[in-house]
């Protein structure tokens, strides 16, 4: 077994430049995991948005001061410094959705019947500004039909019928949702995420192993060894699997360990079997890439653009729903996109009988396809590459 | 002698693909990427019209009131919803499919039925309640004067508008341009892979091209002046082309400044550049290790910058403000980012400043680590 152990020392030997990718795989995944915790709250009763909004008047007012009560319904009022560039700051981070600003004499005009308006900086067409327009225009337009009916109302009657009339809402029932929410929502990003690492990891590797092994001299000095060539081609196979499996697993756990509230669901197991059926299509392109290549430089920006491209067009790093359709629909000629989906699917299921789980045993026939594809064209190559 | 060291520099860099491949490919492609990948983020918070439902029940066909309000914000390319009139049934199996976000039925009072709270179902109770505060304040206004039911109704009718939308500055405070502006940053701190070469060359211990050099009867500060005018040249030149490829190609929004745009690239050019030669110049090991350690520094200070996600340089600016200023790629990310969002040129000003700083102390310690070296035996 020289040959396989061979494999395992070169790779043992640039563990360095793996273990990059493994780092960086765990920084993500902790961060997104950090992340996705907070927003897995999910409650029965339903309970409005808040907007986040800085609020500044130039007045002070009895109709102002119950009109910023009533807004701090739906919205949360943040403190910043009342400057341009920290307004501007703010609202491009999103530490608020919009600013209001009340102009001096504005209660004043608004009583005498004349129109006037409220100054309000936002994100343009965002969703959060709908609400916060309709909650404006609600309050405003009920309180205008007071003081155009109601002669010579006073401000603190105004805000008290205001407020009362505000207290009117609708009823609202919560149906329960047979989906369960956002509950493998972190351990879903993660296993998507995976992709990355592991394709580095794999192309990387493989590409330096192949590298070595496609060395003239050394092919030459290894076929003249009292070793059966299929001996070699067997033991070398081996060795990438070993590694491939390897990588994996340890990826895999890493993985696991960051999710460790979601372990113990029936999902997991398929989660797992989806990366496996993964990690083997990756050996097929890291055996195609390492087939194409002819020197170290060409390995690491193979690696690079493949791993990169992959992830980016198949919704590894930025959420499928969230891709255009066009770029979906190219990315789907790519078996990244197939098992991102299929984590997709593994992650909303709840029932596992065989109908549910048919698309998602599809998608793995359709990631195994894509592995077998990339072995047979590197072994279509290798076999003209010889015949040279 | 300047013709023939620029000349044959500019040749040797250009016929290096490796450099090339990560100065110039690398980048062009990671943007198309990022286009593909980026391009609908900025959607994912525009308002689009929500789909909700209402039970077509006997109260609801009487109820011309309600049906008039809701047809009313249900139509035109500004609407509120997309309105469908269903049996209960059917809006039951619709909510379920996620077909809509809540629809609601006609009782007294008014019911909504959601699956979760979020802001599109806020957005439909908000709508609702407005319904039901038009009908107290009418109860409450015709309590106290009966007479007052003809003017009340038109008044209604009459609804104002008191919001006036007004622009923070003429850009849109769009979050994705920040990914490509630290992208173009990370480009720009690519000539590093440049400068690292260019000092190695010139290392009698690290290259053979620098044992010859070394030998030539020629002053090493002049070939070492002028061959990084070439190694510059090449690199200014790689980055108008990302640069174009993203305006042009990527129509990536850079602002109005375009000069302002053009020179802060030449200075992240330069930047890049020394950098590189400050990395090369104090990691006395072999190219490959300096390339480490300038590939690692690059990426963490664009990790830092944001550019795999804004929320980290978010994080930075809250916690820890002082990092984003002695960070190059957040420097040059800011720079760009101020000429395009800003109306004043403070930030941008205060960002060229200290990176132009940062070039003169990387070009003077790489001077004076590599001036006067003398190698006794290599």
């Amino acid at each position: 077994m020289q040959v396989f152990k061979l494999c395992l020392m070169i790779i043992y030997k640039n563990k360095a430049t793996l273990l990059i990718y493994i780092v960086i795989f765990m920084v993500v995944s902790s961060f997104m995991s950090s992340v996705s915790a907070k927003e897995m709250e999910d409650s029965t009763s339903f309970k409005p948005v808040k907007t986040e909004v800085a609020f500044f008047s130039d007045e002070d007012t009895p109709l102002i001061n119950g009109f910023r009560e009533e807004l701090a319904d739906v919205a949360n009022f943040v403190d910043i410094p009342d400057e341009t560039v920290a307004l501007q700051d703010a609202l491009y981070y999103r530490e608020v959705s919009c600013i209001i600003r009340v102009p001096e004499g504005f209660t004043k005009k608004f009583m005498n019947g004349e129109n006037v308006q409220l100054e309000k900086i936002s994100i343009p067409n965002s969703t959060k500004n709908v609400h916060i327009d309709l909650f404006i225009d609600k309050y405003f337009n009920t309180a205008r039909l007071y003081v155009q009916n109601m002669e010579g109302i006073t401000q603190q009657e105004l805000v008290r019928y205001l407020k009362k009339d505000l207290s009117e809402t609708v009823s609202t029932e919560m149906v329960e949702d047979e989906k369960k929410t956002s509950d493998m929502a972190s351990a879903k990003y993660s296993l998507n995420f995976f992709a990355y690492p592991l394709l580095s990891v794999i192309i990387m590797g493989m590409g330096t192993l192949m590298l070595i092994f496609n060395d003239r001299d050394l092919k030459m000095r290894n076929n003249c060894s009292p070793v059966s060539s299929t001996s070699i081609s067997m033991q070398f196979v081996l060795g990438n699997l070993v590694f491939t499996f390897l990588s994996w697993l340890i990826m895999l756990i890493i993985c696991l360990a960051m999710n460790f509230r979601n372990i113990f669901s029936p999902n997991t197991v398929f989660h797992i079997a989806g990366s496996f059926v993964f990690a083997f299509c990756c050996s097929g392109i890291s055996f195609f890439i390492g087939n194409l290549t002819n020197s170290h430089e060409a390995v690491t920006a193979a690696a690079n653009v493949a791993s990169l491209g992959l992830s980016f067009i198949s919704g590894v790093f930025v959420p499928q729903e969230l891709i255009g359709s066009s770029v979906l629909k190219a990315a789907s000629f790519t078996p990244t996109y197939w098992y991102v989906r299929a984590n997709n699917t593994i992650a909303d299921l709840t029932v596992f009988s065989y109908e549910a789980l048919k698309p998602v045993l599809n998608d793995f026939l359709i990631i195994i396809g894509f592995g077998l594809a990339f072995f047979s064209a590197s072994l279509a190559i290798r076999k003209a590459k010889t015949n040279d | 002698m300047f013709i023939h060291v620029f000349a044959y520099r500019m040749k040797i860099l250009l016929h290096h693909r490796e450099t090339i491949f990560w100065t110039m490919f690398f980048p062009l492609i990671l943007a198309t990427f990022f286009n593909m990948a980026l391009s609908n983020l900025g959607s994912t918070e525009k308002f689009s019209p929500i789909d909700i439902a209402v039970v077509d029940n006997e109260q609801y066909r009487q109820n011309a009131n309600l049906r008039l309000t809701l047809a009313e914000v249900s139509e035109g390319d500004d609407r509120l919803f997309n309105l469908s009139v269903v049996s209960a049934e059917e809006a039951d199996k619709m909510l379920k499919n996620n077909k809509i976000d809540g629809y609601i039925v006609a009782e007294r009072p008014i019911k909504l039925v959601v699956n979760k709270s979020g802001l599109n179902q806020s957005i439909i109770k908000s709508f609702a309640d407005n319904y039901m505060h038009t009908v107290s304040a009418t109860e409450n206004i015709l309590a106290r004067d009966p007479s007052k039911i003809q003017n009340h109704i038109s008044s209604i009718e009459d609804r104002v508008n008191y919001i006036r939308d007004v622009s923070s500055s003429g850009a849109e405070p769009n979050t994705v341009l920040a990914y490509f502006y630290s992208l173009l940053a990370m480009a720009c701190l690519y000539g590093g892979f440049i400068g690292v070469r260019e000092i190695s060359d010139i290392q009698a211990d690290i290259s053979p091209v620098a044992a010859r050099v070394n030998i030539a009867p020629v002053h090493k500060l002049k070939t070492f002046l002028y061959s990084s005018m070439a190694s510059v040249t090449i690199h200014i030149a790689e980055m108008m082309i990302l640069l174009a490829y993203l305006i042009f190609v990527l129509k990536v929004d850079f602002g109005t400044k375009t000069a302002l745009v053009l020179l802060t690239t030449v200075i992240g050019s330069i930047a890049g550049f020394s950098f590189g030669s400050f990395i090369s110049a104090v990691t006395k090991k072999s190219e490959g290790f300096k390339v480490a350690v300038l590939l690692s520094i690059t990426m963490a200070c664009c990790f830092l910058a944001g550019m795999m996600s804004q929320d980290v340089k978010y994080i930075i600016l809250k916690n820890a403000p002082a990092l984003l200023y002695v960070n190059p790629a957040n420097l040059l990310t800011d720079a760009f980012f101020s000429l395009y969002y800003y109306d004043t040129y403070t930030k941008f000003l205060t960002n060229i400043t200290i990176l132009t700083g940062f070039i003169v102390v990387f070009c003077t310690v790489t001077y004076l680590i590599i001036r006067r070296r003398k190698y006794a035996s290599i």
